[in-house]
Order: structure tokens, then sequence, then C-alpha cells
């Protein structure tokens, strides 16, 4: 290492020699700094897109490969989004007597799924009712999770005034009663649209996770990384979204997952109460109907309570899968030992510090 | 003296009375990737009533070895071997056939053991108090008669017993809290202490002084003390004997003035001239090249043959025994005879009175070609009077509603300048508002008082208003190394996306390719090799060093001025120092910058000052009490601090050059929130008159023409009332 400062190797000749606050090599001309050296290569807009493909798409996916967890909840949240998106369009909406009424499941392949009392195909209107349901989640996750978010590192990482508007606004909206809200502002507003009903179904559910965040902010603020990035004048924006985001990452999937899950519970729960206005087919008001004809005492009918259930349940179930495998994504020490195939070298220091937390237990 | 291995039976014929037996112990770890070795079937054995130092670089199987005494390794890993007990009463317990109950008994017992970090140790929710009280019932004792040892044990250790006993761990200052564990583990009475780097989380004046409470406290309970540490100075004044640890096994053993003096394994030569001290010639002061070996890989041969000098092809092939030097000194070399010649100590041929700082022959020093810096020239950075006063808010609330907070004075009123290209190193204890005092330099924290400028400009005037330099050039211009590389790099990032924020910031025409290229020559640079690989890693994947490179980079990539290098080499191991320090030098010539640096260690202070001729700054309780070039702050301290601060200072001293007598009348530093009122220092201080407790004394230039030294003593001034004043210290 002692005599590494000879000229600068070849694979880089600084071009640009006028140097506007570049250093000048110290001992004279016949140094040339690495500080100069720039790559003769320009970088395109592909290699661009390139890397962040890598490091956004490839990489994350291949980690979450790896787990079966992860291949069960992605087949199953994938199966989900394939009905809700091409399913529609591939099975013709049901009518009121498509075939007679209860029909068993699985007893004639023209209604897989059975029939309810009116006669409507059950297959039909689950896969129908998957778009609106799907929407409606995906709103009311992105909603929670961003607002609650932003909230939450902006009053963990700014402090002060901004600290205490942002965290009374929390504040208040944690001290609200969640669900008679709801059920008043949908009374109100009477939401046809499913984004609209996912927001407001989450519309108290965002200020819980925006306070644990601040106080995970508050402490990563102090933080001797997130002190040099302030010392390197970067700004707050680019410091929260590269220095404290991605730390958060792994708690906030698992907030979205369950945001993602209270809103079916709470939609469908919401729609078999008949407080939302009915508008297109869905899970809870197939639920509600069929509760209406008295499915759950009619052995006949039982079949019109499960299918949706059924449905739920799988969707709840691939979200916590995937969910508790995505926390991985974001561990470096996965994504590390990913990089470089399994047998990367952990390192003694390793069994030094596993070694000394123990001691501390004895 | 015969060159002839020596079966592990007769080995240690020195050793008439063992209590401890130690043979081929050896612990493994299976592993994704192969077993591994972490420590290596050592045999050892361990005298009644002797204090062993085992010395080792981090990652030598030195925890390990600690733990195999107690027969506490880890779960996955496995202990083989045979440690033998001799009680006084006689006996022999097989340590490693004990029964749960058993070894239950036998720990803390028979062997205790003080751990590192002490702050872990405790249960911050229970009282002090209690931790000794469950000691005791765990193991049956009296409590009533075991609090009465442990109050004595307290007081033998320089503390209120009362008021210790009431507090809360958070309420303890580190070194009271290590102190505390080392009472936690004496209240049982055990024949045996084991102390895994028992100092290492404090700085040098408090582990100077439990060190000399440790002999106290082994002749008052009649001890066998096995001291384990990374720090070979700190051990050669405490120890009989010194074993080293290289790659999981001794490499050699014998006594600790003996191989001060004339130590025959190459590695131990290399790493007392690698370790910095006060006196040795900084010219002189080598790192060790290389890297230790990986626990996995069954290292053929001599452990160490890859970093050595003299290796040959026997040392690759044949694992060397112990040669005998001594009737008590054993070394694991082939060719100890000639490891003198191949690795020359600094004082070797002019015997041990070279080292004394009353030497006549005057340390070596580079001609002071530049600028007197107290000549007239424009400082980079100024401070001029700075205050950082903190208010402890933690009372709040309504029952405190009209008491006043308690104020921290982390920093009181400090002046100082940085140069073009200089260097400026702040020392002092922990607490004393050092890293305060740098952050406010830097303009990472906003001085209470006081004005911090930047070539003229300043700071925070220059944030909020505006001024004629920009705040964003300051900002470029001013940054910061900090303390743990390994917090001070996000371990979420890779080495690229850290390093390459700087030049995302600062360097717009620079496009991803340029600062791949960029990147991986400063990587190349600071030898981290091949770049392209580093450059993929996350944080965890580095080692100490390495980290604290690639913050290095990270802070010269912004082509700062000045850089606050906050301890930036107290995480690193000792013989990694000098080469860090080496690193940031060559760095400062490259990149025309100055460094703050600030230590606890007055030989890191002196090797880095000495080579570029900066200034030595030392800070006691938010005060500057001197400052001045090295060798008068080393050879001539005018203030009593200073001195005390020369005293911790590990030394490579046989034991007849060494005082031992603490320059300081108390061990603890007072509470910050309420410091002593005159001289803050005369609470501790020796030379302590009446007047020193009244009136603070202003800083004095006591230097020459050619040195540059100012303290703020009374001593410093010929004429004062200080001399005829009565002294306050009391016996």
């Amino acid at each position: 290492m002692k005599d590494s400062r000879g000229p600068t190797d070849g694979d880089g000749q600084p071009k640009a020699a006028d140097g506007d606050g570049q250093p000048k090599a110290a001992d004279g001309g016949s140094v040339n700094s690495p500080f100069e050296t720039i790559s003769d290569i320009e970088e395109t807009r592909r290699d661009r897109y390139r890397k962040r493909y890598e490091n956004y798409v490839y990489a994350p996916f291949s980690i979450i490969w790896d787990d079966w967890r992860a291949r069960i909840g992605l087949a199953i949240i994938a199966l989900y989004v394939f009905v809700g998106t091409v399913g529609v369009f591939l099975v013709e909406p049901t009518t009121n007597l498509d075939g007679s009424a209860f029909i068993q499941p699985f007893e004639t392949w023209e209604h897989p799924f059975g029939t309810d009392r009116m006669g409507r195909d059950l297959f039909a209107d689950t896969i129908h009712s998957t778009r609106p349901i799907l929407i409606m989640m995906a709103s009311g996750g992105l909603f929670t999770v961003t607002v609650g978010t932003v909230f939450g590192t902006i009053a963990g990482y700014k402090g002060g005034i901004t600290d205490t508007v942002l965290s009374s606004i929390t504040d208040v909206f944690i001290n609200i009663p969640g669900l008679p809200l709801v059920i008043v502002l949908a009374v109100m507003f009477e939401p046809r649209n499913p984004v609209l009903v996912g927001i407001l179904l989450s519309i108290a559910a965002w200020a819980g996770l925006a306070r644990a965040i601040r106080s995970q902010v508050l402490t990563m603020r102090r933080e001797s990384f997130t002190e040099a990035a302030r010392a390197m004048d970067v700004s707050t924006s680019r410091i929260i979204r590269k220095d404290i985001l991605p730390r958060l990452m792994p708690y906030i999937v698992i907030n979205m997952m369950n945001a993602t899950r209270n809103i079916i519970f709470s939609a469908v729960g919401l729609y078999f109460l008949g407080v939302l206005p009915f508008e297109d087919q869905n899970w809870g008001i197939t639920l509600y109907l069929a509760y209406d004809a008295g499915a759950h005492y009619r052995p006949g009918a039982l079949h019109w309570l499960l299918i949706p259930m059924i449905a739920i349940i799988g969707i709840s179930v691939g979200l916590i899968l995937l969910g508790q495998s995505l926390d991985r994504v974001f561990n470096p020490r996965v994504r590390a030992r990913h990089r470089n195939g399994e047998a990367e070298a952990e390192g003694s220091e390793d069994v030094e510090a596993d070694n000394t937390g123990m001691m501390k237990q004895v | 003296m015969t060159e002839q291995a020596v079966s592990n039976d007769d080995r240690d014929a020195s050793i008439t009375d063992p209590i401890l037996e130690v043979r081929n112990a050896t612990v493994k770890f299976g592993m994704d990737r192969g077993e591994s070795r972490v420590l290596d079937d050592v045999s050892i054995d361990i005298e009644r009533n002797e204090i062993l130092g085992v010395v080792g670089e981090s990652g030598s199987g030195k925890s390990m070895f600690a733990s195999a005494f107690l027969d506490a390794i880890v779960d996955p890993g496995t202990l083989s071997g045979e440690i033998s007990y001799y009680p006084d009463s006689g006996g022999e317990v097989d340590v490693l056939g004990l029964t749960k109950s058993e070894l239950n008994q036998f720990r803390w017992e028979e062997i205790a053991m003080v751990f590192q970090g002490a702050m872990s140790s405790f249960n911050p929710v229970r009282k002090i108090n209690t931790h000794f009280v469950e000691t005791l019932t765990a193991h049956g004792d009296t409590v009533s008669e075991g609090m009465e040892r442990a109050r004595t044990i307290l007081s033998d250790l320089y503390m209120d017993p009362e008021r210790v006993l009431r507090s809360y761990p958070h309420e303890l200052s580190g070194g009271m809290k290590q102190r505390v564990l080392i009472a936690l583990s004496l209240v049982l009475e055990p024949e045996v202490l084991v102390m895994d780097e028992p100092t290492a989380a404090l700085d040098l004046l408090m582990q100077r002084s439990i060190i000399s409470l440790i002999e106290d406290i082994k002749e008052k309970y009649d001890l066998t003390i096995v001291f384990i540490t990374h720090d070979l100075p700190l051990v050669v004044d405490l120890a009989d004997r010194i074993g080293v640890l290289y790659a999981f096994e001794f490499i050699e053993i014998g006594p600790a003035n003996e191989l001060l003096e004339e130590a025959a394994h190459p590695y131990t030569r290399a790493l007392l001239k690698s370790t910095p001290n006060l006196t040795a010639p900084v010219d002189e002061m080598r790192p060790i090249e290389g890297s230790a070996p990986d626990p996995v890989n069954e290292i053929s041969g001599c452990s160490y043959h890859s970093r050595c000098p003299m290796a040959d092809q026997r040392c690759e092939v044949e694992d060397p025994g112990p040669y005998i030097v001594d009737t008590d000194h054993d070394v694991h070399c082939h060719y100890w005879e000639e490891a003198s010649e191949a690795v020359p100590m600094p004082n070797d041929g002019s015997g041990t009175e070279t080292g004394s700082p009353d030497s006549d022959q005057p340390i070596s020093v580079q001609t002071p070609e530049t600028r007197p810096r107290w000549a007239g020239e424009n400082p980079v950075l100024s401070l001029d009077d700075v205050e950082v006063h903190f208010e402890a808010t933690q009372d709040e609330g309504l029952l405190n509603l009209f008491t006043d907070p308690e104020t921290v004075r982390a920093v009181d009123g400090i002046s100082f300048d940085i140069y073009e290209n200089d260097v400026v190193v702040l020392v002092g204890e922990s607490g004393c508002g050092k890293t305060t005092l740098g952050k406010a330099a830097v303009g990472l924290e906003r001085p209470t008082a006081g004005r911090v400028e930047y070539r003229g400009q300043d700071v925070w005037e220059a944030k909020e208003t505006g001024g004629d330099i920009p705040f964003e050039d300051i900002r470029q211009s001013l940054q910061i190394v900090h303390q743990d590389p390994g917090n001070a790099l996000n371990s979420y990032r890779k080495v690229f996306s850290s390093l390459e924020e700087p030049l995302v910031r600062w360097y717009d025409d620079l496009d991803g390719n340029d600062r791949r290229q960029r990147i991986l020559s400063m990587l190349k640079h600071v030898g981290m090799s091949p770049p392209e690989d580093y450059i993929e890693r996350y944080p965890h994947q580095l080692s100490g060093g390495e980290q604290q490179r690639v913050a290095l980079i990270r802070a010269m990539l912004m082509n700062p001025d000045v850089i606050l290098a906050d301890e930036p080499v107290s995480a690193l191991d000792v013989s990694l120092r000098v080469e860090m320090m080496d690193l940031m030098l060559e760095l400062q010539d490259m990149f025309d910058t100055s460094y703050l640096f600030i230590s606890h260690d007055l030989a890191n202070a002196r090797y880095i000052t000495e080579k570029t001729d900066g200034l030595i700054g030392v800070v006691y309780l938010g005060k500057l009490v001197e400052i001045g070039t090295p060798e008068r702050i080393i050879n001539d301290p005018q203030h009593p601090y200073t001195r005390a601060l020369c005293w911790a200072t590990p030394e490579l001293l046989t034991e007849t050059d060494r005082t031992d007598d603490s320059p300081m009348r108390k061990i603890d530093i007072p509470d910050p929130t309420d410091p002593p009122s005159g001289c803050r220092y005369h609470t501790r201080c020796p030379e302590a008159r009446d007047v020193c407790r009244e009136v603070e004394p202003e800083m004095v230039d006591s230097g020459t023409d050619e040195t540059h030294q100012r303290a703020a003593c009374f001593r410093a001034q010929e004429n004062h009332e200080y001399w005829t004043s009565e002294s306050i210290v009391e016996d």
C-alpha cells in the first residue's frame, strides 16, 4: 500500500485538467491524483436503465425467489391479479337465471362453483368481484403507507415545529374511533368508486404507522451516517429516501400487507352490514346476499357463503406469505450473500460477534 | 537454549504451583462454508497468584480462550481438550467434566469473569444493589455478609459504596460501571479472575487507573488474574507473564519484561513496533503488512508465515513447536534466534534508558521547515470563545415546572485556529467535550455563544443571512470522519452507493461511469483492491479498517479544507492504527486538507502531530487547558492534567523506568452539570492550592521562539500568588 501512489493505473486518464475546485497533486505534477480520474466511456441512458433494473427489479426478485413462502405468496397474488385483469374479459358476467338455482359446486362444468338462489353463476361472480376488491386493497394500502411514511419520516427527521404540527395531526387521527368514522363517512358520501372506498376505509389507519415510523426515524437522525450526509449537504429529501427509507422498508412492507388485508376485511364487513352502497359485484355483497337468504342454515346453499370466504382467505394468506419474505429483500446481509452465491464468506468477525453477544448473557 | 522442539508435558518447567492447566484446548465452529477452528490446540499453565496477560488482535481467538476456562463456549461451538483446576485445598477439578449444577458453583465462586462492554452487562431497570443481591442469592450466599464484602470491595475501588448501590446503571459513568463489574465478580471471593478486554471501551486515563487498581485488588484478595487485551503496552506493566495469541494459538509466552526487551517471535516484535507510544521515534513505527488468516482455512506450517519477513519453505510446511528461549520463555518460531535481526527494534543495542521521556536525546522531530504557525497568516478555521451548552431536558414535567433546567457546559469558552495543511489534535477524557467542540468547529453543532469562522466568515451567519462566502462552500469545506466506522456508513448501502453520494451532490458534470471510475481509483489508492469487488460490498463485509478507509475517502471526495476526525483509529486494532494514520497523512498531502483530530490517546496524538508539525490541545471539562507542539506537551507539560495524560499513556518501558503513582487525587471526572469553581482541575490536581479554587487561570505562553505552548495553569507563571497560596491537597 505504501507504494501505491504511482501514476494512476491505466484504467482512466484524467481528461479534464482545467479542474474547477479540483485539487492539484500536492507534490508536483508527477502524481495524478486519483481524484481527477474520469472515465472515457460516456454513460448512456441504456446503462442507467440497466443499473436500475438490476437494483430494483432483478436483485429483489432473485432474493425472494429463494424463499418458498414468497413463491407461494407470489403465485397466489399473481393468480388474483390475473383473474382481476385478464379473467374478467374471459368470463362473461353473470345474470339472474344463468342456470337453475342452487347448483352445487363441481356439479356441472358449466357452473364450476355452483349457482345461487337467483341462478347466478358463482364462478363468474367471484371473478368479477376480484377486480374492485383488488383496486380497493391497492388504493387503501398505498394510501395508508404513503401518508403514514411521509408524516412519520418528515416529523421524525425535521423535528421542531414541523414535528409538532405533523405529530398533532397524527395524534388527532389516532384518537378518532376508526370504525364509527368510516361508517358515518360511508353513509354521507356513498362512495361507489373502489379507489374511494379503499381510501375511505384507511382514513384512520395511517396514523399508527406514522407514529411508529417517527420514533424510529428519531433514533436514526442521530446516527453517524445521517450526520455525515448532512455534513455533505445532501438534501433532506435525499437523506430520507436514500439513507432512512431503506432501513424502514421491512417495517413498511409488513405494514402495507397488513393494511391491505385490513381493507378486505373491513370492506367485506361493511358491505355485509349494508353500510356501503352496492355497486359492482363483490365478495362482501355476495356474503350479504347469502346471509340474507339464510345460507348459513341451508345445507344446499352453504357454498354460496363458502366460496367468497375462501376467496378472501386465499388472498389474505398470499399477502401474509409475501409480506413475511419481503423483509429479506432489504436485508443487506441477505443481499450481499446473494450476489456472491450462497457460500459467501461471513468472516470470523461474525463468530466473534456472536460470541461476545453470548457472553453478555452469561 | 536448545533448538529442539519440546513436548507439551515438560514445557512449562517454571510453573511450580499451577492453579489452572489447559491442555490441547480446541474450539470448533461448524459454519456454512466449513469448519472453523477458533482456538487451535492451546496448552498453557497458569501459576497461582500470577497475572497472565493474553494479547491478541481482534479475531485471534482471545475471547474463546477466556470462555474456555468457564466451559462457556456458545452453542454451535464445541470445546475439546482438558482443563484442570487445582483449588487451594488440594485435589483436582476437571472443568470440562463438571455437571451443570457443579459448573454453576464453579463459575463465579472459583473462576469469575469480567466481560468487556460494561454497558450491556447490567440490567438497566435494576439498581446496582439488586445486581449484587441476585448474584449472592443465586449462589446461596448469605446476603448480609456478602453485601458487607461488596461494600468493602467498592470502596477499595475508590467508589462510594452507598451511592453506587443506590444508583441505576445509567447513572454511573463508563469507568464506574466497569469497576462495579469488577466488584460484582469479586463478591463471591473467586480464586481466579478472567478479564476479557475489561477496559477497551474506556479512555486511557480511566484504563490506567483501573489497571493500577487491579494490582492492589490482586494483592488484597489473593487472586490469580488472566487479563485479555489487544493492547500490548497496557498489560506490560501489569502482567507477570504475557502470552501472545496469533491465529488462535499462542505463539510466544514469557515474562513481561523479557518479552518487551527480547521478544523472540517476529510477530511479537512487529506488534511492539506497530504500537504508537510516546517515546519511540515516530519513523520507527511500522504497521504489520497483510492480515490474519481465516479460521476456516487450515494453515499448514507456521500461521504467521504469510506475513513474516523471514519465512522460508520450512515455515510453510512445518508447524513450529515450542522452542525454549529461557526457562520460562517459549516461542513458536523456527528462526527465533534470527528474529532480532530480521525485525529490529528501535531500542535494540542502546539498552533500556533510551525510552524514558527525560532522556536528553530529543525525540526525532522533522525539521520545522514550514511556517511558524503563530506568525501571521490567515487561519482556515478560527474558533473564538466558543461555548456549547446543553440543557438537560429529561426532567421536564409538571413537578419540575419551577426548577431551572440543568445546563451541561460541554464546551465552555474555547478558542484556537486551524491553518492550511495543519493538524490540531484534541486530547482529553471521555465526557470532556472534545467531540462536541469538534462538531461545533465543523459547523455541525451550533455554538450557544462565540464565533466559528471559516476564512473570516462566521459559519452560522452565512447559513442564516448569507455572507461573503456562501454556506454551500463552507459546508463542502468542513467534513467529518466518525469514530465508529460501522455506524458512519449506512449498513443498507453498498460501498459504491455511499461513496457516490458526495459526487452526486457536488459534481454535476460527472456521469455514472465517471463516478464509478473515480471511486475505483480512490479505493485502489488506499489499498483496497480489487476495487471492482469492494464497491459491490456492504459495510458488514468490510473489516473495521476498511470501513474506516471508505469513510475517509467519502470525506475526501468532497475536497474539504478541514476534516474533523473523531477518534478515527480508536476502534481499530493497535497494529492497524499506525497504518491508518499514515494513510490519513498521505491523503492530507494529496488533497491539501487540514485535520482536527480527536483522540483520547496521547500516543496517537503525538504520532500524528510529530509527523505533520501540528499541535496538541488538551481539553478538560469544556476548557482548553494546554495547547502546544508535541515535544513540548510530552516532554515538558505545564498543566498537571497534561501530566496525568502522559502518565496514563501505556509505555513500552520495563519496570524500573516506570512511575506508578497516579498524579491525580481522584479517578472520576466531576459532574459536568456542576463544574468546580476556579480552575476546573483543582479537585483532582495534586498541585492544587487555595487560589485554584477561586480564580480561573488564564492561558499563558510558555513556548519559545521555535516551539509553541500555552497552558492555563498558574504554575506556568513565575510570579503568581499561587506560589504563596496554601495547598489544598490533603492526604
